[in-house]
C-alpha cells in the first residue's frame, strides 16, 4: 500500500477512534470509583440522539454537543439511584440501562431517519496540517477529536495527582477504608457514574455532529461494549485506552474500505473483525495482567451502616 | 495531662441489633495520657461499643461526652474531627496506593497532590514517633506488622487525641507486639488517651493503667490495673465463672505417617517438608501470611504441587485426591468455616450431607431421614445451639457453627485432620471443647494444627514447626523448652542464636 491509502485510512481510524475514546475514559471514570457500568451503549446512543435534536433545534452544535453530556449524565443517573441508593445489582442494572437507551432512542429517532443536522467540520491546525502524511492525520480533523485528545491527560491529572483523584480511587479499592477515613463512599460513586455518563454522551454526539451529519437507528453500533472491553486493554489506564481507541477505530475503518473497494469476503464476515478484536483483546489483557490492574471493590455495592 | 476529668465518658450508652442488645447502659470514663484495657470474651460487644465511638454506629440510647459536653456522631467524618481514631482489627488500608497516600486519604488540603511532599511529611513523623516505615512503598507490600504502623501514622497524622487498637496484637510476631507496646506507652506519655481491646488476660495485664471488662454487654468491672491481683481474677469476671484452659495430653505411641511432604518449592512455599504421624498433634505456628495457607491448600487437593512429593497416607498426592474415600481418610477443617466449610443459606442437615454424603446414599438415591438422625445425635454430643438440624448454618453463632463443622468432620474418622485455627473467635468455654475434641481425636489421627495462637500449639502439640516466609525454619518435640523460648523470633525469621535473647512475650 501506499501513502494515497494510508494517509486517509489513519485520518479515519482517529475519527471512528474518538467516539470509542470518549466512552472509553468515561467507563475508566466510573470503574475507578468502584462502579461497573456496562450501560456505555444506552448512554451513547441517548446522548447522539440528543445531540442531533439539538443541533437540528437549535443550529449550535457547541451546544448540542453539552446537551448530549447532560443527557448521557442523566441516563447514568438511573444506574446511579439503582446501585447507590437500592444497592441493586450493577451487571443487570447496566444491562437494562443499554436496552432502555437503545429502544428510547429508536423509538424517538425513527421519525429524523435520514435527516441532516448541523456539525462540526474538520478544522486545518495552522501551517502543522502541511506536515506531509502526518499532517491530514493529526492536525485536519475536527474539534471534537482534539477535545479527546486532552481529555486523556486530563483524565490522568485528576485521578492520579488531584486530591478528588486519589478519594475516588481509594473508594473504587477499598470503600471501608475510605469511609473510615472520613471519604463520602456515595458522593464519588456518583461523580464517577455521572462523569461517566456525561463522556460517554460526548462520544455519542461524535457520532452524530461529527462522524455523519445524519440520523440513522442504530448509530452507536456496538461501541459502547467495545469501551467496555477497552477498559479492561487499557488497564484502567488513560494513556493506554487513547491507544487502544485509535487501534479499534483503525479495524472499523479498515473493514469499511475493504467493503467499499469490494473483496470475496462475505461483508458480514468484515463486520465481525472489531469484535473478533474485542475477544482477543480481552483474552490478551487477562493473561497479560491477571486482571491485577482492575479496582478491587469493582462491582461491590456498599452498605450503609445502621 | 491529668486524669482528674475524662477526656472521654460514655453515658449509659446501649445498642441493639434486633432484639438482641451488643451493648446495654455502657458507662466508661477514657483519660487522656492513660492506656485503658477493654477485655472481653468474643461477642461481649466491644466492637460494637468502639463502633459508636468511632462514629460507625448510631446508639439507640445513651450519649457520649467529650471536654464534658455531649456529641453526636452522625458518621466516621465526625468522630474524626474530634480527634478520635481506631485501628480495626481489619485494617483500613487501600492496598494498591503507598503508605503516604494512605495516610493522606481523606485529609484536608490542596487539591494538587505533592507526592514528595506528602512522603517526606510522612518520613519525618515516622522518624518522630520512631515507627520505621518508607513512605513511597506500596501497602500490598508490608508485612502485617508494618501494615499496622501505618494506621498508627494516619491516626498520629490528623493528630488524634483518642486511639483505639481493637485487638492490635493478633496479627503480630511476639516481638512485634513488644514493640507496639513500647509505642502505645510512648503515646500515652505524650498525653493521647490509648483504648486497648483485647480478649488476651496476659497483654492487658503488662500494659494497661486501668481495666474494663465487658460480658454479654455489660460492664461488670472498671478498675486500675494495679487492684487486679491475679490473672485468673480477671478471667472470672471475663467469662463469668473460674476457668482454668488447661488440658492435659497423654503421651500417645506414634504409629503409621499419614502425610509426607518433602521438597515442595512452589512459590511462596520454599522447600517444605514435614510428616505427621497417626496418634500425633503436630503444631505448625507462624504469623498469618507465611505460607501456611498455600501449604494447606496443597495437603487438602485445593492446589496441585508442582514441585516434590506430598504423599497422603502412603498414596501420591494426585492419586489419593483422584479417588478419595469419604471416610477414614483426610479431614480439613478450614479457617473460614462460614464460607469454606458451611454453605450459609442451607440447613445443617444438607451442610452435614456436604462431606458425608457417600455415608448415606443407597444407589442414586440420598437417605436424608437417616442423615438427620444422626445428625440429631451429634448435636447432642457435641451440644449445638439451637439443636435443630433444620435451622440454617447462617443463624449459628460462630462457636456452634465451628462445633457443627468438628461433629460433621470427626463423624467420619478420619485418619488425617488439618485443622486451621480451629478456635479462632471462639469463647474459652468453647475453646475448651474444641482442645478436649482434637485430643481424643489424635488416639486415631494424625493431626496438623495450623494456628497463629501460640498458647494453643503449645497446650495441644506433641511436636511443633516455625513457619517463615515460606519456609519451615525450625521442628521440634513440643518439650524442647529452650527452642520454645526462642518460638517468637523463629516466628520473624530469626534463626541464628542472637547475643541476648530477647523477651518472649507468649499469651
Amino acid at each position: 500500500m501506499n501513502t494515497e491509502l494510508i494517509v486517509p485510512l489513519l485520518a479515519a481510524a482517529i475519527q471512528s477512534g474518538t467516539p470509542i475514546l470518549y466512552a472509553t475514559l468515561g467507563e475508566i471514570l466510573t470503574e475507578k470509583s468502584g462502579v461497573l457500568n456496562l450501560g456505555v451503549e444506552g448512554m451513547m446512543i441517548t446522548g447522539a440522539l440528543a445531540a442531533f435534536v439539538t443541533a437540528q433545534a437549535t443550529g449550535h452544535p457547541a451546544l448540542a454537543f453539552l446537551v448530549a453530556g447532560l443527557f448521557g449524565a442523566a441516563i447514568g443517573a438511573i444506574h446511579a439511584i439503582v446501585c447507590l441508593w437500592f444497592l441493586g445489582n450493577q451487571v443487570v442494572s447496566g444491562l437494562a440501562l443499554t436496552i432502555f437507551g437503545l429502544g428510547l432512542a429508536d423509538y424517538l429517532g425513527t421519525p429524523l431517519i435520514g435527516q441532516t443536522a448541523p456539525g462540526f467540520n474538520k478544522l486545518a491546525v495552522p501551517l502543522l496540517h502541511y506536515i506531509p502524511g502526518l499532517g491530514p492525520i493529526l492536525f485536519q480533523q475536527d474539534i471534537l477529536v482534539y477535545g479527546a485528545i486532552l481529555m486523556v491527560p486530563l483524565l490522568w491529572l485528576f485521578l492520579e495527582k488531584c486530591r478528588w483523584g486519589l478519594n475516588l480511587r481509594a473508594v473504587g479499592e477499598n470503600p471501608e477504608a475510605a469511609a473510615a477515613a472520613g471519604i463520602s463512599v456515595l458522593r464519588y460513586r456518583w461523580i464517577g457514574i455521572l462523569g461517566g455518563g456525561c463522556l460517554a454522551g460526548f462520544g455519542g454526539a461524535y457520532l452524530s455532529l461529527a462522524y455523519t451529519h445524519l440520523w440513522t437507528n442504530g448509530l452507536s453500533a456496538g461501541r459502547g461494549w467495545i469501551a467496555v472491553a477497552l477498559v479492561i486493554f487499557a488497564f484502567w489506564r488513560p494513556g493506554r485506552a487513547l491507544l487502544g481507541a485509535y487501534l479499534f477505530g483503525g479495524v472499523m475503518a479498515f473493514q469499511l474500505r475493504l467493503q467499499a473497494v469490494g473483496t470475496h469476503l462475505p461483508s458480514s464476515l468484515l463486520l465481525m473483525l472489531p469484535y473478533l478484536l474485542t475477544v482477543a483483546v480481552l483474552v490478551f489483557s487477562s493473561w497479560k495482567s491477571k486482571q491485577a490492574d482492575a479496582p478491587a471493590a469493582l462491582g461491590v455495592n456498599m452498605e450503609p451502616n445502621d | 495531662m491529668t486524669g482528674d476529668h475524662p477526656l472521654i465518658r460514655l453515658e449509659r450508652l446501649s445498642k441493639a441489633f434486633g432484639p438482641i442488645y451488643a451493648n446495654r447502659e455502657i458507662t466508661l470514663d477514657i483519660h487522656a495520657g492513660k492506656i485503658k484495657s477493654l477485655l472481653g470474651e468474643n461477642g461481649a460487644g466491644k466492637s460494637t461499643l468502639m463502633g459508636m465511638l468511632a462514629g460507625r454506629l448510631h446508639p439507640d440510647g445513651g450519649r457520649i461526652l467529650i471536654d464534658g459536653r455531649p456529641r453526636l456522631f452522625g458518621s466516621a467524618r465526625d468522630a474524626i474531627d474530634e480527634g478520635i481514631g481506631m485501628v480495626y482489627q481489619h485494617f483500613m488500608l487501600v492496598e494498591a496506593m503507598t503508605v503516604a497516600e494512605n495516610i493522606f486519604l481523606g485529609h484536608a488540603g490542596g487539591l494538587r497532590l505533592k507526592t514528595e511532599e506528602m512522603e517526606r511529611q510522612v518520613a519525618d513523623l515516622a522518624r518522630d514517633v520512631r515507627l520505621d516505615i518508607d513512605p513511597a512503598a506500596r501497602v500490598a507490600t508490608l508485612s502485617m506488622g508494618e501494615k499496622q504502623r501505618v494506621e498508627i501514622l494516619k491516626l498520629l497524622f490528623r493528630r488524634n487525641r483518642v486511639l483505639i487498637f481493637d485487638e492490635p496484637t493478633a496479627v503480630l510476631t511476639p516481638q512485634e507486639a513488644q514493640q507496639l507496646f513500647e509505642a502505645l506507652r510512648r503515646m500515652a506519655r505524650q498525653g493521647k488517651a490509648i483504648v486497648f481491646i483485647s480478649h488476651k488476660l496476659d497483654e492487658v495485664m503488662a500494659l494497661s493503667d486501668e481495666i474494663a471488662v465487658l460480658r454479654k454487654g455489660e460492664i461488670v468491672a472498671d478498675m486500675p490495673a494495679a487492684e487486679v491481683q491475679t490473672k485468673e481474677d480477671l478471667a472470672r469476671l471475663m467469662v463469668g465463672r473460674a476457668v482454668i484452659l488447661q488440658v492435659k495430653r497423654q503421651p500417645q505411641e506414634t504409629r503409621q505417617t499419614v502425610l509426607r511432604v518433602q521438597g515442595l518449592n512452589d512459590k511462596p512455599l520454599k522447600d517444605i517438608r514435614l510428616t505427621v504421624r497417626q496418634g500425633e498433634i503436630l503444631g505448625l505456628v507462624g504469623v498469618a501470611g507465611n505460607g501456611q495457607k498455600p501449604l494447606v491448600e496443597t495437603i487438602c487437593g485445593l492446589r496441585r504441587p508442582q514441585t516434590g512429593q506430598v504423599r497422603l497416607m502412603g498414596k501420591d498426592w494426585s492419586h489419593f485426591h483422584s479417588d478419595r474415600r469419604w471416610d477414614g481418610n483426610l479431614s480439613y477443617i478450614p479457617e473460614d468455616r462460614q464460607s469454606l466449610a458451611t454453605c450459609r443459606y442451607l440447613s445443617l442437615t444438607d451442610n452435614f450431607l456436604l462431606t458425608t454424603r457417600q455415608g448415606f446414599c443407597r444407589g442414586p438415591w440420598l437417605q436424608r431421614g437417616k442423615a438427620e438422625k444422626r445428625l440429631r445425635e451429634l448435636i447432642q454430643d457435641f451440644d449445638i445451639q439451637p439443636p435443630d438440624p433444620r435451622a440454617e448454618a447462617r443463624q449459628l453463632s460462630g462457636g456452634n457453627l465451628q462445633k457443627m463443622v468438628l461433629a460433621r468432620e470427626f463423624f467420619r474418622r478420619p485418619r488425617l485432620i488439618v485443622a486451621e485455627q480451629p478456635t479462632q473467635g471462639l469463647d474459652i468455654a468453647a475453646t475448651e471443647d474444641v482442645w478436649q475434641v482434637l485430643l481424643k481425636a489424635r488416639e486415631r489421627a494424625g493431626i496438623l494444627l495450623v494456628t497463629g495462637d501460640l498458647a494453643e500449639a503449645l497446650s495441644l502439640s506433641d511436636r511443633l514447626a516455625v513457619m517463615f516466609n515460606g519456609r519451615i525454619v525450625d521442628t521440634f518435640e513440643a518439650d524442647n523448652q529452650s527452642k520454645i523460648d526462642r518460638i517468637g523470633l523463629l516466628m520473624a525469621g530469626v534463626t541464628d542464636q542472637p547475643a541476648e535473647p530477647a523477651p518472649v512475650h507468649v499469651t
